[in-house]
């Protein structure tokens, strides 16, 4: 896997704690149990340092998926996209040793083989 | 949940009763590597990356020597628990300043539901809050004491 796509999926991992330390249901949950979410800005640098690292017209492309769908990038199990859940096609897996960045056909989320 | 739904999520090559390291950071590096030396996880980077930034948004020693090491990764492809002790105690930031002896690492994969995961979460911390059940899992040696413990609660 090419360095700009493991950073990209640290990325969205982290877009997703941020996302749950907002949603105010999962954090009143989290905080019912003890814990305290104070370090949103810690998040919040961790991710901008993070998107620099990242080419530009990359993180775009990953943004713009990730406002669309709650997740840009997905992983691909057996020949099924996660996101849309429709086949690949066959074509779709010899590009794939190429070590680039896939697309689903169906619905645009970018992919990789994990 | 169930208790002997709880303790289906811990596995016995998950369990680790000698934690060797004194800090924060070289403790979730030890019981990664671990997770990645059992196959559980296929790029360590992702998950300590993860869990550092976790422990930014505020740490998960909650006190009384526990930790709840958690978070969600793409790289997680299934609720996964890794149960860990120190007997010299690790400097993990807890909440009452005091050393943590006893950790719950709980992974999730990003892509599904998060309703098992806080519900198993919120399982274990109601189980570290019984004193009785505390103590004995600050003085638990192996896998079978572990389960006995876990398993004899009532939901």
């Amino acid at each position: 896997m090419k360095e700009e796509h493991r950073l990209l999926i640290a990325l969205q991992d982290l877009d997703i704690m941020i996302k749950e330390a907002k949603d105010t249901s999962t954090s009143k949950e989290l905080e019912s149990m003890g814990f305290k979410l104070t370090g949103l800005n810690e998040l919040q640098e961790a991710r901008k340092k993070l998107a620099s690292k990242i080419p530009p017209a990359l993180l775009q492309r990953y943004e713009k998926l990730a406002k669309h769908y709650r997740m840009g990038i997905l992983p691909v199990t057996g020949d099924l996209c996660l996101g849309c859940f429709v086949k690949l096609p066959t074509s779709f897996f010899s590009a794939a040793h190429s070590h680039e960045l896939l697309v689903c056909e169906n619905c645009g989320r970018m992919l990789y083989i994990p | 949940m169930e208790a002997n739904e709880l303790v289906s999520f811990f596995e016995e090559d998950l369990c680790l009763f000698h934690l060797r390291s004194r800090k924060k950071t070289s403790a979730l590096q030890e019981m990664v590597r671990h997770l990645a030396l059992a196959r559980r996880i296929s790029d360590e980077r992702f998950i300590m990356e993860m869990l550092k930034n976790r422990e930014s948004l505020g740490s998960t020693g909650l006190g009384n020597g526990v930790a709840f090491p958690h978070g969600k990764s793409l790289a997680i492809k299934r609720l996964t628990v890794l149960f860990a002790k120190s007997s010299s105690g690790v400097d993990f930031d807890s909440l009452d300043g005091k050393p943590t002896r006893i950790f719950f690492l709980i992974l999730a994969p990003s892509d599904r539901g998060a309703e098992t995961y806080l519900s198993l979460l919120s399982n274990l911390i109601g189980i570290v809050q019984n004193q009785s059940l505390l103590k004995k899992l600050h003085d638990v040696k192996d896998f079978p004491s572990l389960i006995e413990i876990l398993g004899g609660i009532e939901s």
